[in-house]
């Protein structure tokens, strides 16, 4: 059997310029890339729009004997919640931030919430048994965000309330409430993180596992598409007597594969276009730009080692997509050949899922290191845990262990594949017409 | 030396597609691999070309394995046609000769060389979905032949053209063999075999039943044809049968066929015919023609299977 390339290169370049120079290709390419730019700005746009404004509360106090003032405690909910930096005894109606008044007249103040000008009216009276009551007047829905917060707030003002009653001052109530010392110890002292950064990874963790399926999914079945098509089309007995097997199928993979990295990055770049543009236009609409979450921090040897497993298990999941593709005669036979790979992503998928959240656990180890999963888990796992470099070598090395295997038997299924026409063909036939293919 | 092909023996499951197939073809020569569909010629081609293996048997040209042959040995025509349709002329026999190892600039002026001849030069920068049916099998040919192979495997390739693109790939066909290649074709259409050939094979059921040069082939019938026509029509043709040696006595439009062994004289014929005082228009003796010869070998006639091929849309292309 002759050399790979530069045969591989002739069909990866031929795959590459027809896929990316298609009218379909171009514009789901853009149409993706504008969709996410718009996502990543969506915050920023919305609240230009001020329909993420600050909610507006009236209260009304009609239990006049509280020490507290219990419009200070709503605001300081209402606000801390909305931003942790923030100073609740700063200004009550800084832009941007939860107003909150003590309403003269309720019945106004009644009046407003229906028209619409004020978000809720909230009552407080003290009952028959001495307790504070609430009385909230808003929208009905139980996760409406105001009113949980709001419920909070109250509870705490009824506690306080009561300790104050039981001959607890405000500050024996404090020191009460004082949460305790609290120091987590990693057993590792190189995976010291904090918890800003723990968000941060977790959602590149979510991230990265979204993309990896995606890009599977979506340019694996290219490669099945665009290997029936050939066979469907009858091009593939030039092809076969133009080239062997492995060079069409290893061409096949890495065109597809670079057309799809190519849409990839595109719509990648418009996210970080997204991320990067967005603070300078919030400022420019007068908003205020809040920080985007912080990344953790990642060195350059992480950042290759999620291109590593990415473009194996990419290459991977590809190589037996195109094999699938071989296997039928008619392009509409392509879903149902390549539905085994589907489950198989899908179950890495849905895997890597639970396991985000318990990235410690024994089978999210183990599962990291099974080659058809380890491009979804090992990736999350290394944000999360710490994985020692020896572990990522081991999994990199059983991914490409696994990817020389699926080429072998991709190209025989292919060689066998491509020449059988008429019913879908099986597994067996398949199997001993490869024994005797080239 | 030439390309032979050694028992070559093929096995689908069950189905016995070739058992012990052997014929050679001298350098330089035309090829004729006839038989009906089923019978073995695309499952011998594609050993041949090593797109397949074979469970028993070899295949050499020039004394090397085809094996260990590099593939721009080999042009092949499929039977079943099929190029990209959405990509442009020029650029798909490019492509396909940049497999091959064809520089781009040989490539280019050998597409400008072929398309010229087959007169489609108009088409190079044209999408092949664009093109007719014919036109897309004469791109099929050159894309074929770009790569200049030492010998040419056509798989049908008369079938599906009109008549003046059939006289533009018989003159690429000599073209070919002038500049000295190799050329195998697989056909069922015996008027081209009869111009074309030098030598040909008979495939049946997975085996060959005749093979060796065209004028062997006929001689070893053993029989001789007689086409004679007279004005004395009307006395019919039972009196002929009374000539001692005459096997065969066929009623054609205008004219009878009558077969004889080949170690009588066919004159016999025409002197029965003067002595019965009618004057002759045609006296003619000939060969057998691969026709008949086809049909007394298999058993049927070929053109009826390429019907049936024609009226089954989906067929198994396990042959």
């Amino acid at each position: 059997m002759s050399d790979l390339f530069p045969n591989a290169f002739h069909v990866a370049r031929r795959e590459y310029l027809v896929r990316v120079r298609g009218r379909a290709f171009v514009i789901t390419t853009a149409l993706l890339a504008l969709a996410i730019a718009a996502a990543t700005l969506a915050p920023t746009i919305l609240a230009a729009f001020g329909v993420a404004d600050a909610p507006r509360i009236a209260v009304d106090v009609q239990a006049d004997d509280l020490t507290s003032d219990p419009v200070l405690a709503i605001q300081t909910a209402l606000v801390v919640s909305a931003d942790p930096d923030a100073d609740p005894a700063g200004e009550h109606d800084t832009e941007g931030r939860a107003r909150v008044t003590r309403a003269d007249n309720p019945e106004t103040a009644a009046q407003s919430v229906r028209d619409g000008e004020l978000d809720a009216l909230l009552t407080i009276t003290r009952d028959d048994r001495g307790e504070l009551a609430f009385e909230y007047l808003g929208s009905a829905s139980p996760t409406n965000r105001t009113r949980l917060l709001i419920t909070g707030a109250a509870t705490a003002i009824a506690i306080s309330d009561r300790l104050e009653r039981s001959g607890i001052g405000q500050q024996e109530a404090a020191a009460i409430f004082e949460p305790p010392s609290f120091t987590a110890m990693p057993v590792d002292p190189a995976d010291a993180r904090d918890s800003d950064e723990f968000g941060g990874a977790f959602i590149l963790a979510y991230a990265l596992v979204i993309l990896t399926f995606m890009a599977i999914l979506t340019y694996g079945n290219w490669v099945a598409q665009s290997v029936a098509e050939e066979k469907s089309g009858r091009v593939m007995e030039l092809l076969i007597t133009a080239a062997t097997p492995r060079q069409l199928l290893t061409g096949k993979v890495l065109g597809s594969g670079a057309a799809g990295l190519t849409q990839y990055l595109a719509i990648v770049a418009a996210a970080i276009i997204g991320f990067i543009a967005n603070a300078p236009i919030s400022q420019s609409v007068g908003i205020g730009g809040q920080s985007p979450i912080s990344l953790p921090d990642l060195n350059a040897w992480m950042l290759l080692a999620f291109g590593a497993f990415f473009l194996l298990g990419f290459v991977l999941y590809s190589t037996l997509y195109a094999a699938a593709g071989s296997m039928v005669s008619r392009i509409e036979d392509v879903q149902q050949a390549v539905g085994p790979l589907i489950f198989l992503s899908m179950a890495g998928y849905f895997a890597s899922f639970t396991g985000l959240n318990d990235p410690d656990a024994g089978w999210v180890g183990v599962l990291s290191f099974v080659p058809f999963f380890s491009p979804y888990l090992m990736p999350a796992r290394m944000l999360l845990t710490s994985v020692g470099i020896g572990e990522i070598l081991v999994a990199l090395a059983i991914l490409a262990v696994t990817l020389i295997a699926a080429m072998l038997l991709a190209s025989r299924i292919y060689s066998a594949g491509v020449l059988m026409y008429g019913q879908r063909v099986g597994l067996r036939t398949l199997w001993r017409a490869s024994r005797v293919s080239r | 030396m030439s390309l032979v092909v050694d028992s070559i023996t093929k096995r689908f499951g069950d189905v016995v597609a070739l058992d012990g197939v052997s014929f050679s073809v001298e350098p330089g020569r035309i090829f004729g691999l006839l038989g009906a569909n089923g019978a073995g010629k695309t499952t011998s081609m594609r050993i041949v070309l090593d797109i397949l293996r074979a469970d028993d048997g070899r295949v050499t040209w020039q004394g090397a394995e085809n094996t260990s042959l590099p593939r721009r040995t080999w042009g092949y025509l499929p039977e079943e046609r099929g190029l990209y349709p959405r990509m442009l002329v020029g650029e798909q026999l490019r492509f396909f000769a940049a497999l091959y190892g064809v520089s781009d600039a040989t490539a280019r002026a050998e597409t400008d060389d072929w398309l010229e001849r087959f007169r489609i030069s108009d088409y190079r920068e044209r999408k092949v979905e664009a093109l007719s049916k014919g036109n897309q099998q004469k791109i099929q040919f050159i894309a074929s032949i770009l790569h200049d192979p030492a010998v040419l495997i056509m798989d049908e390739p008369f079938s599906g053209l009109d008549p003046v693109n059939v006289r533009l790939l018989k003159e690429a066909f000599l073209e070919m063999k002038q500049r000295g290649k190799t050329l195998i074709f697989s056909t069922h259409q015996m008027e081209q075999v009869e111009e074309l050939c030098e030598s040909i094979a008979i495939v049946d059921r997975g085996r060959v039943v005749v093979s060796g040069a065209v004028r062997d082939v006929k001689r070893a019938m053993g029989r001789q044809v007689v086409r004679l026509a007279t004005d004395g029509d009307g006395h019919g043709i039972e009196w002929l049968k009374a000539i001692p040696g005459v096997e065969l006595i066929t009623q054609r439009e205008d004219y009878v066929e009558l077969h004889v062994p080949a170690d009588r004289d066919p004159g016999m014929i025409l002197r029965a015919v003067l002595e019965r005082g009618d004057s002759v228009t045609r006296f003619e003796i000939a060969e057998p023609s691969l026709e008949e010869i086809f049909v007394e070998h298999v058993g049927r006639r070929a053109v009826d299977e390429s019907e049936e091929h024609l009226a089954s849309s989906s067929r198994d292309d396990a042959e």
